[in-house]
């Protein structure tokens, strides 16, 4: 019993030098990529003088380790600095902000759950199926259009044509959030499904041949109870594992569909400040949505043990 | 204004495939063109009331911040123009400054002293009166604070004083004559002083100023709203409210007009203006702007520092072609580096034509009779200036040079431009003040921080030019001056000036009225114009 919460400390204790791998990359990505936050600032207006008061006065004239160590140390109190864009404390902007994303993944997770898991199960007990091989063309195809062009179709008919969904656009208050957000949410949800419904399919397939199955079966157990108690719980372990690394994607997709339906989240904000060499709030965001990556990755591991005990330990009991 | 940040990602270009399908097209496009002539016509003159107390607009480019000595993207600073007045302001036609909080002042003869009289009773959003000494402290809070990116332009003042709560003095150490101009910029604000200084967050949460509007909803990245100031002293807007919303995408934007769920829109993209204009509810709006286009010949760069090479360029280029390609035609040729909506722009200036035998010939003079091969740095989401580009490149393989187009995103093509050893360079200028003392400066003044547009392009009689022409009260002499300081750019080709390109928005035609200054700004259009139901 002590190793399985060992090893989980030991995977929290993991975390550290990869968070600090995630700090020192946010850092130096965009310092090493041509273009200046002075630029930006100055436009037209550059002056090598004025452009050398500006980098003074936002702390880009000292040297990178300095630079970094008090990025650290901000990082460490949840102080990120001040935006050079927005003149405003980066905390608040990333406050402003995280609302919106957290709830177009959460409704994604939603979207997804309730689309792939239905299917999957069904591509699984008819293989070979309508519905096993529609999944397989639609979601295939949901995964090759871009999310930009499939978002802006989606607009197009649920928006203008038949007016069931706004355009764009957060709405005011939790209910228009969220009716502002499922368009996106199914965006995003459409190639993530793919995955998951193939993945789920296969290890529903994996299962179904299992000798409890059979075993289950010849007690006579209705096969409905079969499905859901008996090959869904072993057949999403595996489910769960994939949606945790493509998480990762999923995040990435955010940042393209937040842009294309306008929505206040961290992915507009980090484009923003990309382009604009933001330093502060492109370092903040990173590591924000790479903390949030990592911490989903662990959760994964401890839900998949939770769901397969012997997986959690590595040690036998 | 500053015009990197502002928004040439939004400004895509036409391809010119509908050039080519023959006349019934062109027919039946030339009518929608009419049809939208019309629409314009019939429409756009506000009503007496409003029906829809709201005009919703939709931005591409977040508002970066409401503090006005700060504001470097252009959609803040059209927004600072309603909130915040100023001693005086630019007039709709951005060539004439007009009373704004002062109603008159006086110009001491010896051109070092003005006066400037608040209006009586003139009042802040919430109700406090505005003083001299509000006025003094903004301005000395945008010449000398910290923060602000605007001293240089008022450099000659030495000392502002409040002798009243009405009468504010300001003294320079020499004639300085657009001290007007630079006044009525955004950025010299009379703010409330006591609001301000009490509230370290007064810009992030609900700002005012004594403005037409006030700020009544703010985050700055989806949604501004702005309500009517009911002290503010000119005319009433006869709309209530106004929603800005962010809208970075294209294609959103366009959308949500479409859906009517908003009612107007910037930069819709080039290439959808006719689709557009088929649409008989909306309607495209294209307004004479301060932008120059053009391509900089640094001289850091061998053979530009040859004059023959350069005007060689100069003469090989097509100008007309290049405003069909980039801009559908709706820019204007540009004939001299100063915007053509401004004060003492040179509009005797001849428009430049190809000429491709004097351009061989003068190469061949250089030296260079079989050419050479040189980088044009061009920024990648910049779809006009990549049309641009590529007629440089063919025209300038007319006469044997060899142009080799790299694109690369803003920021960095800027980094790449600014030591002026890379090659040939897009690039573009916008006014903030209606005074062509900003623009002169910074292409102009090879002494100066900017090294004319990074050209290192230097002409000590120029700068000495620049330089009086600042300090030269005279109207007429002025104009000379800056005619000369025009004529001697174009002959000397550091940069050159391609395109006037017009400011775009899209609009509902339930939008009547809906009008942009050359400088950007919509303020005094949002003082007249109305909604209706639609």
């Amino acid at each position: 019993m002590g190793s399985s919460v060992n090893l989980r400390w030991s995977r929290v204790a993991n975390l550290v030098p990869v968070l600090f791998g995630i700090t020192l990359v946010s850092f130096l990505l965009l310092r090493l990529v041509p273009g200046d936050p002075a630029q930006q600032i100055l436009g037209n207006r550059y002056t090598p003088e004025a452009a050398a008061g500006i980098r003074r006065s936002l702390g880009l004239d000292q040297p990178l380790l300095q630079q970094y160590w008090l990025f650290i140390k901000g990082a460490m109190t949840g102080s990120f600095g001040e935006s050079y864009q927005y003149h405003r404390p980066v905390g608040e902007l990333l406050l402003d902000r995280t609302g919106a994303s957290l709830m177009l993944v959460g409704l994604t997770a939603i979207f997804c759950a309730a689309l792939s898991i239905p299917l999957g199960i069904w591509a699984a007990v008819r293989r070979g199926g309508l519905v096993d091989q529609a999944t397989r063309v639609l979601f295939t195809l949901g995964f090759a259009l871009p999310a930009f062009l499939v978002g802006i179709v989606l607009i197009l008919v649920f928006g203008l044509k038949l007016g069931w969904a706004p355009i764009g656009g957060y709405g005011n208050g939790v209910l228009s959030h969220v009716g502002h957000l499922v368009l996106p949410a199914l965006t995003l949800a459409i190639p993530f499904s793919t995955v998951l419904v193939r993945s789920l399919r296969s290890s529903t397939i994996t299962v179904l041949e299992a000798d409890f199955v059979t075993v289950a079966r010849l007690k006579g157990i209705p096969e409905s109870r079969i499905l859901v108690r008996h090959v869904l719980r072993n057949a999403i372990g595996p489910v769960a594992v994939v949606f945790g690394i493509n998480l990762a994607f999923l995040v990435g997709g955010t940042v393209v569909v937040e842009n294309v339906f306008s929505i206040p989240g961290l992915g507009s904000l980090l484009v923003g400040a990309v382009s604009t060499r933001d330093y502060p709030v492109v370092q903040a965001v990173a590591l924000v949505l790479a903390v949030f990556v990592v911490l989903v990755n662990l959760l994964t591991d401890v839900v998949h043990g939770l769901l397969d005990p012997r997986l959690s330990v590595g040690v036998q009991r | 204004m500053t015009p990197s940040i502002a928004s040439p990602a939004r400004r895509t270009h036409r391809t010119r495939a509908t050039a080519a399908l023959g006349g019934l097209l062109t027919l039946a496009l030339t009518l929608s063109a009419c049809g939208g002539d019309t629409k314009e016509n019939a429409d756009a003159a506000p009503g007496d009331t409003s029906s829809v107390d709201t005009l919703k607009l939709a931005n591409a480019v977040a508002v970066d911040t409401l503090d006005p000595i700060q504001a470097s993207a252009n959609e803040s600073i059209w927004l600072d123009q309603n909130i915040y007045a100023r001693l005086v302001q630019t007039d709709p036609t951005g060539t004439k400054i007009v009373p704004d909080l002062a109603d008159k002042w006086e110009i001491s003869e010896d051109q070092l002293t003005y006066t400037f009289h608040l209006r009586p009773g003139v009042k802040f959003a919430d109700g406090t009166p505005v003083t001299a000494q509000d006025a003094k402290w903004s301005i000395e809070r945008a010449r000398s604070g910290e923060d602000s990116a605007w001293g240089f332009l008022i450099t000659p003042v030495t000392d502002i004083t409040a002798t009243d709560d009405q009468t504010l003095t300001i003294k320079l150490e020499r004639p300085h004559a657009p001290l007007l101009a630079d006044l009525a910029m955004y950025a010299y604000a009379v703010l409330p002083q006591k609001a301000v200084e009490a509230d370290k967050d007064f810009f992030s949460k609900t700002p005012y100023g004594a403005g037409p509007f006030k700020v009544t909803s703010l985050s700055p990245q989806s949604n501004l709203v702005l309500t009517r100031n009911d002290n503010y002293w000119g005319p009433k807007p006869k709309i209530k409210t106004v929603e800005v919303s962010i809208v970075t995408d294209d294609n959103t934007r366009l959308l949500q007009l479409q859906g009517g769920q908003v009612d107007v829109i910037e930069n819709p993209a080039g290439n959808v203006l006719k689709q557009i204009e088929a649409n008989p509810k909306l309607r495209v709006d294209l307004f004479d702007s301060t932008r120059v286009d053009f391509v900089s010949l640094p001289l850091k760069t061998k053979p530009l520092d040859n004059l023959k090479v350069r005007q060689a360029i100069k003469a090989a280029l097509d100008l007309g072609r290049m405003n069909t390609l980039a801009y559908q035609g709706n820019a204007k040729v540009a004939t001299t580096f100063f915007p053509y909506q401004m004060l003492f722009w040179d509009e005797s200036a001849p428009e430049p034509k190809q000429d491709l035998a004097k351009a061989k010939q003068l190469l061949a003079e250089a030296g260079y009779p079989d050419g050479f091969t040189i980088p044009l740095i061009a920024v990648s989401a910049d779809a006009a200036g990549q049309a641009q580009a590529v007629v440089i490149k063919d025209d300038l393989a007319k006469i044997g040079i060899t142009v080799d187009i790299q694109s690369f995103e803003l920021s960095t093509a800027y980094d790449k431009q600014r030591p002026g050893t890379n090659g040939m360079g897009m690039r573009y200028w916008t006014n903030d003040i209606i005074d062509p003392d900003e623009v002169a400066t910074f292409g102009a003044d090879g002494d100066g921080g900017a090294h004319a547009f990074n050209s290192y392009w230097k002409d000590e009689s120029v700068t000495a030019l620049v330089n009086q022409a600042r300090s030269e009260t005279d109207t007429t002499k002025r104009a000379e001056m800056y005619a000369q300081i025009q004529a001697a750019i174009a002959d000397q080709a550091p940069f050159i000036p391609l395109a006037y390109a017009p400011f775009r928005y899209a609009s509902g035609t339930w939008v009547k009225g809906f009008k942009v200054s050359p400088l950007g700004n919509y303020n005094d259009s949002l003082l007249t114009l109305t909604v209706e139901e639609h």
